[in-house]
């Protein structure tokens, strides 16, 4: 028999937990949760408190007298709105740094839009072109009766940027490239050329490898040729990340099955649409996270510039504070750095999950 | 056209043009090294190695002064990279084990503070980290004038740590030597245990005996040779401590960095081994009558490591590379002095393939060891 009308579907019981038998569940369950709680509420008990009276109760307000900031334990904004502006563009001419921050703009609005319009290779290429001609054109200047500022003089968050982005734009076809030549038998030489470049790479510290950029990159240059350190350092920051892009490449290569450069080959397709059409894709997609660890990691340690004289915005911090009368407020400096590497970072891997869960569809 | 054709005659035609641009630009590089070095008129050699260094480190595990040769101060560089890297593994190994295990759990705390850890450390560059660190370091915490004391031999400053030296007696030779043997009769009852266990399901007791075992062997030696343990206590003299042992405040700041930062990292590698263990497999277990703590250790731990341990050896390897920041806080690593020695003798391409070599051999023993591990904890099948 069947009933039809007279049964109602009633929903599950809804589970009602007390306070206290959530606790018993999520918090105290066994001997290991109870130490990990209690060990949780004393480290928040202490760092809360903390960091609080530092950031706000203890703090001198950024409109605040920086005078009140030798009374007290807390930060002082006040050296914020001082020397926000020092960290940022570092020694560039006080009046034209509005085109250091032009050329901040233009490379943040090249990423963005990377991030957000779909757009084919070709037109990719163009527009790095083109941002790397109008950022080195504003900065250099020469150009539209801008005066010339010579690379000395380029710090903060220009040269942040001009670094990790370039840097790591130039190493991925030259990862792309080095991979396929690892991933392939008919050229022997050249397989081990490359498996020897990547691993010599990525056998040493990255500071290992921007010492080489200032010191023997010169060195390799013809008699008389001089290359900026600034541009040393950008070489020789690709040259890193190209062997690490590589391999992270060679792991999506390594996934896709035979049969589809097999079955390329027995269409007639050569070598290079074979590549870009067929197994490229669809590596590149099973590379993604690998790829975007890469890129973060990248992105962060362009930072070590600042070990080998090159100044960005951690070296630019370390300026501002080191001026007589700052120098105690080297913690609000890096603080402020910090968001912003934070924020970046944050953004660059939300854009890497995205992609990811686009890829499972 | 016809060469072309074939496959194998073209590839060799290729590999032969590119052998030829290789060896000519490899000849062009030399020839403008060596024209390069001598309009500043230098020539390549060694010879340098054995010159007086003339720089001091604030930190060495062997003795060294400033009149030491060049030779010297790398190799002070290097062991102070290996002790810093040997302290960073067993520190961040600690931490991201346990906030790992916090990650994967079921405390509803500890879960999310966790994720906040990692979060924070991830989106964050480490030597950023480093100096915010050390400049804490320097601000807050006491002068030497005014160390913190703890315990009466442990004295905490901004310029260094401070703590009790064992003063070497000449009967530590035969502790020592007690230990060792203890070490190989443990390990030799381990196995003759799991003999035991395997053929007739019986379980010997190993924690117990194994550390009583050690206790009276210690306890019998000293007694036997009159081996007395005496400390050298830091103390305060003038303008500095004198006696113990120290750690310069950059080590210990670089420690602490380098300890967190991948101890962020591990954390993930070990909540996703611990996860990718099957739920059937815990409740398996469990069924059987295995207790919790029997269940993590001898169902959940071994698959989950097996998961976890390659690309830990890959954390490793980068920690080790990391501990270049060193130079970053002025602390002596086999990267400082490098840089160091070249600005005075200015021959860094010596110096470079000096540190790069060393750096390469760290990496392949690691490799080595960590391929030994894999093949060790592979899964047997038949």
């Amino acid at each position: 028999m069947i009933h039809t009308n007279n049964t109602t579907i009633s929903s599950p019981p809804v589970k009602k937990l007390g306070v206290i038998r959530w606790m018993r569940i999520n918090l105290f369950r066994n001997t290991f949760d109870s130490i990990v709680t209690i060990s949780v509420v004393l480290f928040l008990l202490w760092i809360v408190p903390a960091v609080f009276s530092w950031m706000f109760f203890d703090a001198v307000g950024f409109n605040g007298d920086e005078a009140l900031c030798r009374t007290t334990d807390g930060a002082c904004w006040p050296f914020m709105r001082e020397k926000a502006r020092l960290i940022l563009f570092g020694t560039y001419p006080y009046e034209q740094q509005w085109r250091a921050a032009l050329a901040c703009l233009v490379v943040i609005g090249l990423v963005a839009t990377l991030i957000f319009k779909r757009m084919k290779v070709k037109w990719m290429i163009l527009l790095w072109a083109a941002s790397a001609a109008v950022f080195v054109a504003l900065m250099l200047g020469n150009v539209f009766g801008l005066p010339v500022v010579q690379t000395v003089k380029w710090n903060g968050l220009p040269v942040f940027l001009l670094l990790s982005v370039f840097s790591l734009a130039a190493a991925f076809p030259l990862g792309i490239l080095l991979a396929l030549a690892r991933h392939q038998d008919d050229y022997q030489l050249l397989k081990n050329l490359a498996a020897g470049y990547i691993e010599l790479i990525r056998g040493i510290p990255l500071l290992m490898v921007l010492f080489m950029g200032l010191f023997v990159l010169p060195m390799v240059m013809p008699r008389g040729f001089f290359l900026e350190p600034l541009f040393a350092i950008l070489i020789a920051l690709m040259l890193f990340h190209a062997a690490y892009f590589a391999e992270d490449i060679r792991g999506g290569l390594q996934t896709l099955e035979l049969g589809q450069a097999e079955a390329a080959d027995s269409l007639g397709l050569s070598y290079w649409p074979k590549v870009l059409l067929i197994v490229l894709p669809q590596a590149l997609k099973q590379s993604l996270p690998a790829i975007f660890n890469t890129l973060i990691g990248g992105y962060k340690d362009t930072s070590l510039v600042i070990i080998v004289g090159i100044h960005d915005i951690i070296s630019t911090a370390k300026m501002a504070y080191s001026d007589p009368g700052w120098q105690r407020y080297g913690l609000e400096a890096y603080f402020f750095v910090g968001i912003w590497y934070f924020c970046s970072c944050w953004c660059l891997s939300a854009y890497g999950r995205h992609l990811e869960k686009e890829r499972a569809k | 056209m016809n060469l072309l054709a074939n496959k194998e005659k073209r590839s060799f035609i290729i590999q032969l043009i590119l052998a030829a641009i290789l060896f000519s630009a490899a000849y062009l590089i030399v020839q403008n090294i060596r024209d390069n070095l001598a309009d500043v008129g230098i020539r390549l050699s060694f010879g340098f190695l054995s010159g007086e260094a003339g720089f001091d480190v604030n930190e060495s595990l062997i003795s060294y002064s400033a009149s030491d040769s060049y030779a010297r101060v790398l190799l002070v560089g290097f062991l102070n990279t290996l002790e810093l890297s040997f302290v960073c593994i067993l520190g961040s190994t600690i931490i991201g084990v346990v906030m790992g295990i916090v990650r994967a759990g079921s405390n509803w705390l500890g879960t999310r503070l966790a994720l906040a850890y990692v979060e924070v450390l991830r989106n964050l560059p480490k030597l950023l980290i480093l100096l915010a660190v050390f400049i804490v370091m320097i601000n807050r915490l006491p002068t030497v004038r005014h160390a913190w004391n703890f315990f009466n031999g442990i004295f905490i400053s901004n310029r260094a740590f401070y703590y009790p030296k064992l003063i070497w007696h000449d009967g530590m030779v035969f502790v020592l030597a007690g230990i060792l043997v203890w070490f190989i009769a443990a390990v030799l009852w381990g196995r003759y245990v799991k003999r035991i266990q395997d053929l007739t399901g019986k379980q010997l007791p190993t924690k117990w005996p194994v550390l009583g075992v050690l206790f009276l062997t210690v306890l019998l030696i000293s007694v036997l040779f009159h081996v007395s343990y005496q400390f050298s206590l830091p103390v305060f003299k003038g303008f500095d401590f004198t006696g113990g042992s120290r750690l310069s405040v950059q080590f210990v700041a670089l420690a602490f960095t380098l300890s967190i930062y991948h101890g962020g990292q591990i954390t993930e590698l070990v909540r996703g081994g611990i996860q990718s263990v099957q739920k059937g497999q815990i409740e398996a277990a469990a069924s059987l009558g295995l207790k919790p703590s029997q269940v993590t250790r001898f169902v959940v731990l071994p698959q989950a490591l097996r998961m976890i341990i390659p690309p830990m050896g890959n954390q490793y390897l980068n920690l080790i590379k990391n501990t270049s920041i060193a130079l970053a806080i002025g602390y002596s690593d086999l990267v400082s002095v490098m840089s160091t020695s070249i600005n005075q003798t200015f021959r860094p391409i010596e110096l470079m393939s000096i540190t790069m070599m060393t750096y390469l051999a760290i990496s392949l023993l690691v490799t080595a060891l960590l391929n030994w591990f894999n093949y060790r904890t592979k899964i047997v099948t038949n």
